[in-house]
């Protein structure tokens, strides 16, 4: 296969993954390596978001994040959130006075990267008056901004339309040789990804080339789907449409 | 209120109070609490030592009724300088503040020595300074930035750890510290740190009017001479100065206007006293300490300590008064709160409960104090009515607010029924959270009127002071203190857990 000639990036074997003492993963193994497109599917609770927390963990800074709910800071502008990406970059003082003053070589670049994503004219806006679906490109802007070889996003195109999610795909697609994207809209998994990991009740159970794959074998994943229809199961999982915690925090507190 | 009876039978008349609802056991908890106050009422001195205080309490509600404003003597600096003290004596809490809530997760000592201050109250603090720094408004500002900065660094510190955190672990690893506090953390808590300083500026305006008992020429100085004097008409003009001073600050605590209010005090603030380091230093380190310590005699301090007047007394009054204050405060909460509530009565009732309520919260407890004490005469019956009244109005105005939240969800019922079975069972808990919360103000407030004459700690402290026993006053000090901490731990295990209270604001 074409794969085993690729720099391998991150391989588990039998390892069990979760937080702390609470094992969310059990004898997990899997392989990584460059260029492959993966789709992470799943239901809610399955451990999606703990694997890509290992990965964050183990790619270190060659991964840029896109995290579940977006994890953006409502009171400050699109601008100073997609900036957050280059944090590091620049020394503490620089960090302040962009704040007060944007910077300009970054400004010039958000900019640019904001037309992109169909947010031009909103840098200054602040992302708490944003719909659900600006902050989620404004969430995928800042994953971008990191400019890194390689692209984690945990449910990132959740808040938009179909046509929507496959034009944000393809740019993340551009700017990253390689990526894993953990989604629910079953159809893009097979339509626009190399390969698919499934996880279901705690383990790894596809790991296989999306042409290899048939949506009948991806729905095995779901199992409160199955239940018969009318009564639909709690977590909308399968659907895209934006589920409500998709749009995060409200001003103050939790 | 009894549920959880499988029983058909109801329960049997005896045995009513039995069962783990929640219901029940707050009901036992308040009862619990009545009980006591009513067994220990007997030890507290509550007589009437005047001879006509109805005729007095005409008289002075005369005064309100028809002020003489043309009587005041320059009204305009009293204010003026209670606002300045108000304003840079909050800025400064905050400065010395906010760097310690940085450090209050991670520094035990910073957390003991922000209890410490907290636990003592701003009057005491402006006594203990008056003695360095004389009658100067460097005496005020400290004694309300000490305090305040303790409070400032706790609260802001629980603000900043409620932030959500997504924000902060979605950043790319290698952050700084501090673009990570001022991108991720410091834009989502801001507003409330605006609310929660506004808030305490608000409770700083009133701590300025009151070193006025101190005697600092803020509007406290001018109300308590027209008081002590009789002129009642001239205090009325005071009273309503300051009503009007509370209730205007909407109007000017605007962001634009505090930098020009800040300058145009400082001008006020003036002359500063020349501080002598050397005084200064003897005061710190000899004269608040017993001889016999510093020259490690300890059969001496022993002796010493034997020889300060009336401690025990002062500190059981002291906490009886809280408790009976506390007490009070709950039947007066539980009296007054419907009379507010939009599910009670009509608007004519409903306007006049509201007024009621603004009036008693609004009086800092110290004040209403002073004036039941010319009414009735230095016992503790004075001071249990203020802090009763203060606290109660002030916990029934915010459980009012609560129940105008809640919609009944049977319409149609009798006003007895909705206040029984709709609203009660669901205001209670809070309202209880609430005193516990406010348990401990009573206390620290407890002790400070004595400075009035009531035989509280405070009457000791102010003794102590006038007759420049640094040191007795300055241990007396250190025992209010330890009372405080230990009755904030306390009134923190008793709080109900049912209603979290989240909004700082309410304390």
């Amino acid at each position: 296969m074409e794969g085993e000639q690729r720099r391998l990036l991150v391989r588990f074997e039998g390892e069990d993954l979760g937080h702390g003492a609470h094992v969310v993963l059990p004898r997990l193994s899997l392989a990584l390596h460059q260029g492959e497109r993966i789709a992470l599917l799943g239901q809610s609770g399955a451990g999606k978001s703990t694997l890509l927390a290992e990965l964050r963990r183990r790619l270190g800074g060659e991964a840029a994040w896109c995290p579940q709910h977006h994890g953006l800071v409502p009171q400050l502008a699109v601008y100073h959130n997609v900036f957050m990406g280059r944090l590091p970059e620049y020394s503490a003082l620089a960090n302040l006075w962009n704040l007060v003053r944007p910077l300009r070589g970054p400004w010039r670049e958000v900019a640019a990267l904001c037309d992109e994503l169909g947010l031009t004219g909103l840098m200054r806006r602040p992302v708490g008056e944003l719909s659900g679906g600006q902050r989620q490109r404004v969430a995928i802007a800042r994953a971008l901004y990191q400019a890194r070889p390689l692209f984690l996003g945990d449910e990132p195109v959740a808040s938009v339309d179909p046509h929507q999610a496959l034009r944000l795909l393809d740019l993340i697609d551009s700017r990253h040789t390689t990526s894993v994207v953990a989604l629910h809209q079953r159809e893009l998994a097979l339509s626009h990804f190399d390969r698919v990991w499934g996880l279901r009740d705690g383990r790894l159970a596809i790991d296989a080339r999306a042409d290899e794959l048939s949506l009948a074998e991806l729905d095995a994943l779901y199992p409160d789907a199955a239940e018969p229809a009318g009564s639909p199961p709690p977590g909308n999982d399968g659907a895209p449409l934006p589920s409500p915690e998709a749009l995060p925090c409200a001003r103050g507190r939790p | 209120m009894s549920d959880g009876l499988v029983d058909s039978r109801p329960p049997s008349a005896r045995n009513w109070w039995r069962g783990g609802s929640p219901g029940l056991r707050l009901a036992r908890h308040s009862l619990g609490l009545v009980a006591l106050a009513v067994l220990l009422v007997p030890f507290a001195d509550l007589a009437i030592h005047t001879r006509d205080p109805w005729g007095e309490l005409g008289r002075m509600a005369a005064g309100l009724a028809w002020p003489a404003w043309g009587a005041l003597e320059s009204p305009f600096t009293a204010l003026g300088l209670t606002v300045a003290v108000a304003l840079w004596g909050t800025l400064a809490g905050v400065v010395l503040g906010f760097p310690l809530a940085l450090l209050f997760a991670r520094s035990r000592l910073v957390r003991a020595g922000c209890a410490f201050v907290r636990a003592i109250h701003e009057l005491f603090w402006a006594l203990l300074f008056l003695q360095v720094f004389g009658l100067s408004a460097l005496t005020a500002l400290a004694a309300l930035a000490i305090p305040y900065a303790g409070i400032f660094a706790k609260v802001y510190a629980e603000i900043l750890e409620q932030t959500p955190r997504a924000p902060r672990d979605a950043l790319p690893p290698g952050s700084g510290r501090l673009a990570r506090f001022v991108y991720a953390e410091l834009p989502l808590a801001w507003s409330q740190l605006a609310a929660y300083t506004r808030y305490r500026f608000e409770c700083g305006l009133r701590a300025s009017v009151l070193l006025g008992f101190v005697g600092l020429p803020t509007l406290g100085f001018h109300l308590e001479t027209a008081f002590r004097e009789g002129r009642y008409h001239e205090a009325g003009a005071l009273m309503w100065l300051f009503y009007l001073l509370i209730a205007s600050l909407p109007w000017w605590d605007h962001k634009r206007l505090i930098p020009l209010l800040l300058v145009g005090g400082a001008w006020l603030l003036g002359p500063w006293p020349s501080v002598d380091g050397a005084l200064l230093w003897r005061f710190v380190a000899e004269d608040i300490w017993p001889a016999a310590l510093l020259a490690g005699d300890w059969a001496g301090v022993l002796e010493w300590l034997a020889r300060i007047p009336s401690l025990g007394p002062a500190i059981g009054n002291t906490l009886l008064l809280g408790l009976l204050g506390t007490v009070g405060a709950l039947a007066v909460a539980l009296l007054l709160w419907p009379l507010a509530s939009r599910h009670f009565g009509n608007r004519g009732t409903r306007l006049a409960g509201h007024g009621v309520l603004i009036f008693l919260r609004s009086t800092p407890e110290l004040m209403l104090a002073f004036v039941f004490l010319l009414l009735l005469g230095p016992s503790l019956l004075p001071a249990w009515l203020a802090l009763a009244l203060h606290n109660g109005a002030l916990i029934a105005f915010l459980v009012a607010r609560h129940a105008d939240a809640i919609k009944p969800g049977m319409p149609g019922l009798p006003a007895s029924g909705r206040l029984a079975y709709e609203l009660l069972p669901r205001v209670y808990p809070g309202l209880l959270a609430l005193l516990y919360y406010r348990a401990e103000v009573i206390l620290r407030e407890t002790a400070i009127l004595g400075m009035l004459g009531v035989a509280t700690l405070g009457f000791y402290i102010e003794e102590g002071f006038d007759y420049l026993m640094f040191d007795v006053a300055f241990f007396l000090l250190l025992v209010t203190a330890a009372l405080n901490i230990a009755v904030d731990a306390l009134s923190r295990r008793l709080r109900p857990r049912e209603a979290p209270l989240d909004d700082p604001c309410i304390r």
